[in-house]
């Protein structure tokens, strides 16, 4: 019935009501009248903010526990995980813009590290301006997410197959370009020292990152095309129907997907001082895990930004407080996969819960 | 004796009740009619007796078997003899008739797997026979026709029978067949109960119940409003049964006026072999034809959800070429599609999400205006009499016919200058119905050109000014709309060879 249709999509958008949509505004509530009883209601609302308590008992146990307890709850932790998360969590807004309507972008994970490649080497190659370097990789992502959005929307491509293949394409393209080598030198020290740099306790990257999270949900739940995105998600022939241009509207979905994992790449350089020649892979499924588990959480049933964020955060501060306490580095993709499993599981549960009972 | 009896069916889904003791008692050899509106409880009995869903109370007894509802497993009603054909037929259209069937009970196999196609033609072809398909077991599904593919379903449900000790359920059998075409499976049914089969059929068609039924249970909010045995009762006292109240199915004044509000001069696309059609101010003009006739076509290509591949329109007297339905609706049409599910309505949306999409930048002051929206939407529900847990309940929580006049309600909210209603009624139930009928009615008094496909000939009559019927791809006659009867128009939607029969 729906375009997510694709495997793992398809049991995220599940049917419950959004009663979500009034929490941006946050003074809805107020005027109407319940709509259901009280225990379901309430149910609902704890539902919606079962994951952020979820990740609050986390940050909790690892600070009281022995192992962790010394290095965890510190501001300087603090500030690790959240610059660390900084890319993870634009890379999953990016993720998020096409799956509203539907559809996997599975090379914004390589479209982060080309640009993150194209910064540095606009800089230590070409010596250009810091500026137009930044503006460079944001362009260069647009692109790559334009010729996913002509692909997928004008040609009809299935976006699960053909974003991979952009994904594939652009690791070996970065490869070739790179000779495998990493690309460190005359980076510009302003970018680098940004990078590093902190306000108010936090890395300067977190105030830009939350900056694109706030552009992006007004965008998702605050214009007309964002609600439109979310109708092409639900039913794309019933949305052409309703008079909303379909194929171009996932195709801007696309292309601001791309900016956004462009600007991610800018901020991959800024984070580590140069580029390597890594693929984007490792970057990816993080941010997908987080996009499905965000999809549990304040709009249960529909991929939202500020489930995502706090989707990012329960999979990082996990992954750090189990390092922390001494697990290896294989936690962290353990946890990855694990997690990613277990949101695809939770909300298929939920769907069939609630679809009991109900035609379909 | 009784073939199937259910006592003191009680359901509950998440504290609201949809069957509260709910009684069925069917006699062995009879046609048994279940009727109720959209969410009186009917599809849930018959899920209750399937064992798709336990009941909360009650006790079923099948043909000398009995079993607490409770208790109630799809293989427990099966062991019993229950077998059920859904509204959704659950065949294979690219397969053929054998292999249809073969799925239901396992192919035959030889030894090391391979198929024994021999034997399981054999054992079809004789199973066609029975049942009076004329079909050979190699023929695709695709190929049959609509009653036909029913009474395969029928038949694969029933082929393990020996005498006659299974209880058939149907749900909805005729909801997506043309009339002629549900008379005919009608037929079909009613000769297989003449042979002692017992039959359950769901409906919403009371023609139908009148035809064939023997006795008739009318399901009202979850209570048995009516268990009538043996004795055929009139149409208005199903009606009234049925709704809980008298509903008005007489025919509206016209408010038909002169001027053109949409033109149509030889269009040709897929089926359409240059359709020619006017709809008048305040008109609302039917098409009659039978699937396949293009009525769909007619409807999106005018939407402009198809591009003709000749033809001109006119609205409102301008030249009218609609690139997509984003234009058309911008030029004041507005489409009411005919698979809601699939084309109609955003399931796991909200019921407000779903209402406020074909207004939504009126919404738009930087941010949504959800509190506006929300109150609008609510001003919608009361006005179009939809029954609702709110504006924020996902459209899917409501019964279809909610859905249906939640989908009308958008359209018609943007005030059309030409409505288009592809099967507007279809699976919901006679309250809602005549609901649907009156908002149409005044949106034609208010100015709007309507024009209606619709399968339903009863629904033309009652609705509509002039019924133009379509054959061969154009307009083939055309009726008065008081003159309109669905006896005439069947006849008129088959006939072959030019005709022109042109009721003044």
């Amino acid at each position: 019935m729906s375009a997510v249709q694709l495997p793992g999509t398809d049991p995220a958008p599940v049917t419950r009501p959004p009663l979500g949509a009034d929490i941006e505004t946050g003074r809805d509530d107020v005027d109407t009248p319940p709509a259901r009883r009280g225990p379901s209601r309430l149910l609902h609302r704890a539902e919606r903010y079962t994951l952020l308590a979820l990740l609050l008992a986390i940050c909790a146990f690892f600070s009281v526990f022995p192992e962790s307890a010394e290095t965890f709850p510190t501001a300087a932790n603090l500030s690790i995980v959240a610059g660390n998360q900084s890319v993870i969590t634009l890379l999953a807004l990016a993720l998020l813009l096409p799956l509203v309507s539907g559809h996997f972008d599975f090379s914004v994970g390589a479209t982060a590290a080309s640009s993150s490649v194209l910064s540095a080497v606009l800089m230590s190659r070409y010596d250009l301006w810091l500026p137009w370097c930044v503006l460079a990789s944001i362009v260069f992502g647009t692109v790559v997410g334009s010729v996913n959005g002509v692909l997928v929307s004008r040609l009809r491509m299935n976006s699960f197959v053909t974003t991979l293949g952009m994904a594939t394409l652009l690791g070996g393209l970065i490869q070739w370009y790179t000779g495998g080598q990493t690309t460190t030198s005359n980076i510009n020290p302003n970018l680098v020292s940004f990078g590093s740099a902190k306000w108010l306790g936090l890395p300067r990257l977190v105030f830009v990152v939350a900056m694109v999270l706030v552009l992006g949900w007004y965008l998702l739940a605050q214009t007309p095309y964002g609600r439109s995105l979310y109708a092409i998600g639900a039913n794309p022939r019933a949305a052409e129907l309703v008079g909303i241009p379909v194929r171009s509207y996932t195709a801007r979905a696309f292309v601001c997907g791309g900016a956004v994992a462009g600007l991610a790449g800018v901020l991959l350089t800024a984070r580590t001082g140069g580029a390597t020649a890594d693929n984007g892979t490792s970057m990816l499924f993080p941010a997908l895990a987080a996009v499905f588990l965000g999809a549990t959480a304040i709009q249960p049933g529909r991929f939202n930004v500020w489930g995502t964020v706090i989707g990012v955060l329960f999979v990082a501060v996990s992954v750090s407080g189990l390092t922390l306490a001494g697990a290896s580095d294989w936690v962290n993709p353990v946890f990855n996969g694990a997690a990613l499993l277990v949101a695809v599981a939770l909300s298929s549960f939920l769907a069939n819960r609630r679809g009991a009972g109900r035609p379909l | 004796m009784i073939a199937l009896e259910a006592i003191g069916i009680d359901k509950h889904f998440a504290g609201t009740p949809a069957l509260v003791g709910a009684h069925l008692r069917v006699r062995p050899g009879t046609v048994h009619a279940l009727l109720g509106g959209n969410g009186s409880g009917k599809s849930t009995l018959i899920k209750v007796l399937a064992g798709v869903h336990s009941g909360d109370a009650g006790v079923i007894r099948v043909l000398g078997t009995h079993w607490a509802a409770p208790d109630g497993t799809a293989r427990v009603a099966r062991a019993a003899g229950l077998r059920f054909v859904h509204q959704d037929l659950g065949l294979f259209d690219s397969m053929t008739i054998a292999e249809n069937v073969a799925f239901d009970t396992g192919f035959p196999t030889r030894v090391g797997g391979s198929v024994q196609w021999g034997p399981l033609r054999r054992r079809v072809a004789a199973l066609l026979d029975r049942y009076e398909i004329d079909a050979s077991p190699r023929t695709t599904v695709g190929e049959l026709r609509p009653s036909q593919r029913t009474m395969v379903a029928v038949a694969r449900a029933l082929q393990d029978q020996e005498g006659s000790e299974f209880v058939l359920c149907l749900d909805e059998p005729t909801a997506s067949l043309p009339n002629h075409e549900s008379r005919l499976l009608l037929q079909g049914l009613r000769r297989r109960a003449e042979g002692g089969q017992t039959i359950v059929f769901v409906t919403h068609h009371l023609g139908e119940v009148l035809d064939v039924a023997d006795d008739v249970t009318v399901l009202r909010d979850g209570k048995v409003a009516a268990a009538i045995v043996d004795r055929t009762p009139t149409e208005d006292e199903l009606v009234e049964l049925i709704a809980g109240r008298s509903v008005d199915r007489r025919r509206q004044g016209s408010s038909a006026g002169t001027e053109a509000v949409l033109t149509v001069r030889d269009l040709h696309v897929g089926p359409l072999r240059g359709l020619d059609l006017n709809v008048h101010r305040g008109e609302v003009v039917g098409l009659a034809g039978l699937v396949g006739s293009g009525r769909t076509t007619a409807l999106t290509t005018i939407f402009g959800a198809r591009k003709p591949t000749a033809g001109a329109m006119t609205l409102g007297g301008a030249a009218y070429r609609p690139g997509s339905p984003g234009q058309a609706m911008a030029q004041g049409a507005a489409l009411v599609p005919e698979d809601r599910l699939g084309d109609g309505s955003f399931g796991q949306l909200s019921v407000s999400e779903n209402a406020s999409m074909s207004v939504l930048g009126q919404y738009w002051r930087a941010w949504l205006r959800r509190r506006a929206e929300r109150r609008d939407t609510q001003a919608l529900l009361t006005e179009y009499a939809v029954k609702s847990p709110g504006p924020d309940a996902p459209l899917l929580a409501l019964s279809g016919g909610n859905q249906q006049k939640v989908v009308l309600a958008r359209s018609l909210r943007r005030a059309p200058v030409l409505l288009l209603l592809d099967e507007p009624t279809q699976g919901v139930d006679v309250a809602s119905r005549s609901d649907i009928y009156a908002q149409v009615r005044r949106n034609a008094a208010a100015g709007c050109a309507v024009l209606i496909a619709s399968s339903d000939f009863e629904e033309l009559g009652l609705l509509c000014d002039r019924v133009l019927i379509l054959r061969a791809g154009r307009i083939c006659a055309e009726l008065e709309g008081h003159l309109a009867t669905a006896d005439l128009l069947t006849r008129l939607v088959q006939s072959s060879g030019p005709s022109q029969e042109v009721a003044a």
